[in-house]
């Protein structure tokens, strides 16, 4: 069963290979199998993604050909 | 430069901790205000200014609590885990009257210390952060 942003996660890597090509380092917007646009920073696709289609799940994603994870040392996070 | 300061008897000990309140982010306020729902209240948290932290992290259940849906997905290495998935929520970090952050952060589970807010390095990155052992004293500036 696809849980939240599958979908627009697996349409990201779909694409990635082209984005990655004349995008690299912007932040794609994703919604369900579409790639609504491509912005300079994180939170302008927010933004759009917001006023495009109000309080629903949405993917921004940085395009990069290698995902960066993040980091964390403490013991807190309950994972 | 807005700016917060605490003063902690034992912060050595405790950390440098702070009360804050999340609120949802301004694309989901105008959003929610557009479709006539009302905004939900901010919800109060007990953070930590964690340097060992490269992004920012809430208590999960808190996004659902300010009626969020994820904007993002990322993967996090913890001491014992890696590569786990979780979500991205734009929010507002209010730290003080005037110290207020527009940010994501990722959801996961914090355990013990009635911690529920990491403030990580992507926040601390906008700003300069003094610590001042002796004194028992930390700032934050924006």
């Amino acid at each position: 069963m696809p849980t939240l942003l599958d979908i627009e996660w697996e349409t990201f890597e779909l694409h990635r290979e082209e984005l990655v090509g004349r995008s690299e380092g912007k932040f794609a917007l994703i919604h369900g199998d579409q790639v609504l646009g491509v912005f300079d920073s994180q939170q302008d696709a927010i933004t759009q993604g917001y006023e495009r289609l109000g309080n629903v799940p949405f993917l921004v994603k940085q395009i990069l050909r290698f995902d960066v994870p993040q980091n964390f040392v403490t013991n807190l996070l309950g994972i | 430069m807005p700016s917060f300061t605490s003063q902690i008897p034992n912060l050595q000990a405790v950390g440098p901790v702070l009360e804050l309140q999340l609120a949802v982010g301004a694309g989901a306020e105008s959003a929610l205000k557009k479709s006539k729902i009302q905004v939900p209240s901010p919800v109060r948290a007990l953070a930590l200014i964690d340097t060992g932290a490269s992004a920012t992290v809430i208590q999960q259940g808190m996004a659902a609590q300010l009626g969020l849906n994820p904007v993002g997905i990322t993967h996090i290495h913890t001491p014992s885990s890696t590569n786990v998935r979780c979500f991205e929520y734009s929010v507002r970090l209010l730290i003080s009257s005037n110290v207020i952050v527009e940010t994501t952060v990722i959801e996961a589970p914090l355990q013990g210390q009635n911690i529920q807010c990491l403030i990580g390095r992507d926040v601390l990155a906008h700003g300069v952060l003094v610590y001042i052992g002796y004194s028992n004293l930390f700032s934050l500036s924006f």
